[in-house]
């Protein structure tokens, strides 16, 4: 089966209520090689997903009928396939409530291809065959010394219950460190890494970045458990548990 | 009481009215009384009796011709005495039949002369005056003037302003009382709009209520009214979504230029802004999700060290953690804007935070040209833009400060803005419930 699905395209189902904008989103990812099933409601996404599963729902959370979000609620009862959220409202609450019911990620009106493109090769990469054989981790709540990271969420909270803002590479650069813990994490790996976050990535960067982490983990009882090894890189030196 | 409510505004004015004419009616009728039993003390009363009996045997001993002449040499300036062969009449004038009982009981002998004593007008003088009868009918009038008169007329001046000023406080209370309801009122017009709609109780007089009540029906469409308006803007600002997303998506497969291309892409990305800074703007004004615990000096550490990782001229000064009971989403969004404000107007920012007694204060410093003293104000109110052109290269609607504006007064806090003396902005915002 996995065979089946690595060698064909990917199968991908929109439920978007507008149908103009339905067609040039499927045609855009015809193009882009995936399978397209379009519908405009959830009724009919029933009936799609009956027939035939999909690798990956593009799901507009306004729509005629039962919304997006209730749709998700539903489908996360029986099925775990990827969903992406598109909202027409850009609001921050949407996208937490998509995400926290489990959604893979959010896009919010108007998007481009290019951007849609890549933030559905993402989640299937995510999906798919784990990259370096790392199992993909279940419950998306990890914490280490009081502190709490929703990986769903995006958020840190400290020890004191507080939300503590991260920047985009520090949370990719805890998410490693947590996924990780008590094994050295080589500099070369970091750099990959915050390739994609950062316009200059070196290994100067690394260390500013690692040193901001430091700082914002750092609390009045003590340093923050990130401990460098000197030549090599940098390790988690705490208990990591995941809820 | 059920029965006094239904009485209505005008019939309570007639019963104060009917309150006050009747207290006054009373008092007047005392005061009257107390005017005539009005007496001396002793040894004025006896003073005047003794020149009054000297005045009348003296004048009835000389011989008419010379009455008037006597008259005049027993006049001193304190006690006038004049002789007329009739008595005359003084209108308006208060008999006083105490000092006239008190005064004959100096000289009896008086009795049988027909003394009359009475209170002038204030018109006239206001001093005691009366009269003697002679055995030839003739008349000594004689009249006081000074200290005596002085005393009692200040006296009945005072007795006089004493219910009319006691009737003043009495009306002014029972006014108050009646009036209170609408004083209510009138502090709940002052807050109509601000917040959702808080309703009058209805108390006081039928008229009262019926306006409480119009009122508060009023309260509700005006509140509907803003409510819908913010509906409407939110309405539009989703559905422009879809054709913009149409857009976006038939310009990405059109087989146009590129440079074109970045162009229309930059355009859809700039009405992306406006219609999300207009949401935010809209969503800002609302109650939204409750307050959290939220490490400020990493938020603004955070906003500090994205901006620079763009390659922004931007620094922190504060604390490495300070925690406050805030909305996260909104304070993010209220930092971003000034942030973002001062790289786009100055190219540099500098952030500070500090706490004291509880509040939370945020600094945002900048080397730019500043804002218009006169517009400072201004800049703070929807969809104002400083005009000028600099102002036309940042997207926006002009909605950032606003945002930070109605952001902080959700928390309780205040927004400040001025210019440095030696030029930049400096915004300031404080905030209350700071966790320590």
């Amino acid at each position: 089966m996995n065979d089946h699905i690595s060698m064909t395209a990917p199968s991908i189902v929109l439920v978007e209520d507008d149908a103009p904008l339905r067609n040039l989103t499927a045609r855009a990812l015809r193009e882009h090689g995936y399978n397209v099933r379009a519908v405009a409601t959830g009724a009919e996404l029933w009936v799609l997903l009956e027939n035939e599963p999909a690798d990956l729902i593009v799901l507009d959370i306004m729509l005629p009928g039962t919304n997006g979000i209730d749709l998700l609620r539903r489908l996360r009862q029986t099925r775990d396939t990827p969903v992406i959220f598109i909202s027409a409202r850009g609001g921050e609450g949407d996208r937490v409530v998509g995400l926290e019911l489990g959604a893979d990620d959010y896009l919010s009106k108007p998007f481009g291809t290019r951007e849609l493109i890549a933030r559905i090769g993402a989640v299937l990469r995510r999906h798919g065959a784990p990259v370096n054989g790392d199992p993909q981790p279940s419950g998306n709540q990890l914490q280490f010394q009081g502190w709490r990271l929703s990986t769903a969420r995006r958020e840190l909270r400290s020890p004191s219950g507080a939300i503590v803002d991260l920047t985009g590479a520090e949370f990719d650069l805890l998410s490693v460190f947590l996924g990780q813990p008590q094994r050295v994490i080589g500099r070369e790996r970091l750099i990959e890494l915050s390739r994609t976050r950062l316009a200059d990535s070196s290994d100067r960067s690394v260390d500013v970045l690692v040193s901001r982490l430091r700082r914002k983990l750092s609390t009045t009882g003590g340093a923050a458990p990130i401990k460098t090894v000197r030549g090599v890189g940098y390790m988690f030196a705490a208990e990591v548990t995941r809820h | 009481m059920k029965l006094l409510r239904h009485v209505g505004l005008g019939g309570r004015l007639l019963g104060i009215l009917a309150i006050v004419v009747i207290v006054d009616f009373l008092v007047n009728t005392a005061l009257f009384e107390r005017t005539s039993d009005f007496a001396l003390r002793a040894e004025d009363a006896e003073r005047m009796a003794e020149h009054l009996v000297i005045a009348h045997r003296v004048i009835e001993a000389a011989p008419s011709e010379e009455r008037n002449a006597a008259a005049q040499q027993l006049s001193t300036d304190r006690f006038a005495i004049t002789w007329s062969r009739a008595r005359l009449n003084a209108v308006d004038a208060i008999e006083l039949a105490t000092l006239r009982g008190q005064i004959l009981e100096f000289e009896p002998e008086l009795e049988k002369s027909h003394l009359h004593m009475k209170l002038m007008p204030l018109s006239n003088g206001g001093n005691i005056a009366g009269s003697v009868t002679l055995q030839d009918g003739s008349v000594v009038n004689f009249r006081t003037f000074g200290r005596v008169s002085w005393t009692l007329n200040m006296g009945r001046l005072l007795a006089m302003a004493l219910p009319s000023l006691v009737l003043l406080i009495l009306a002014w209370v029972l006014f108050r009382a009646a009036l209170k309801p609408l004083r209510t009122l009138v502090r709940a017009t002052s807050e109509v709009g601000a917040g959702s709609p808080r309703p009058v109780e209805e108390t006081g007089q039928a008229e009262i209520r019926h306006l409480i009540r119009a009122f508060n029906a009023m309260q509700e469409r005006i509140h509907q009214l803003l409510g819908s308006g913010s509906q409407t803007l939110l309405a539009i600002g989703h559905d422009l979504r879809t054709p913009l997303a149409r857009l976006q998506l038939r310009i990405d497969d059109a087989g146009i230029e590129p440079e074109l291309r970045a162009e229309l892409d930059q355009d859809i990305a700039e009405m992306r802004d406006l219609l999300q800074s207009l949401q935010t703007f809209v969503e800002s004004g609302d109650e939204g999700p409750p307050p959290e615990r939220i490490d400020i000096a990493a938020t603004a550490l955070t906003q500090v060290d994205n901006a620079r990782d763009t390659g922004a001229l931007i620094t922190y000064r504060g604390p490495r953690h300070l925690e406050i009971m805030v909305r996260p989403v909104s304070i993010r969004r209220a930092l971003s804007n000034l942030v973002e404000n001062a790289l786009a107007y100055a190219g540099n920012a500098r952030i500070e935070l500090r706490e004291e007694g509880g509040v939370v204060e945020i600094v945002v410093d900048d080397d730019g040209p500043g804002i218009p003293e006169d517009r400072l104000v201004e800049v703070l109110r929807p969809f104002i833009r400083l005009d000028n052109a600099r102002a036309r290269n940042t997207a926006g609607m002009g909605l950032g400060l606003p945002i930070v504006d109605r952001v902080v007064r959700a928390e309780g806090g205040t927004l400040h803005l001025a210019n440095k003396p030696r030029g930049g902005l400096r915004v300031t915002i404080r905030l209350p419930h700071a966790l320590t």
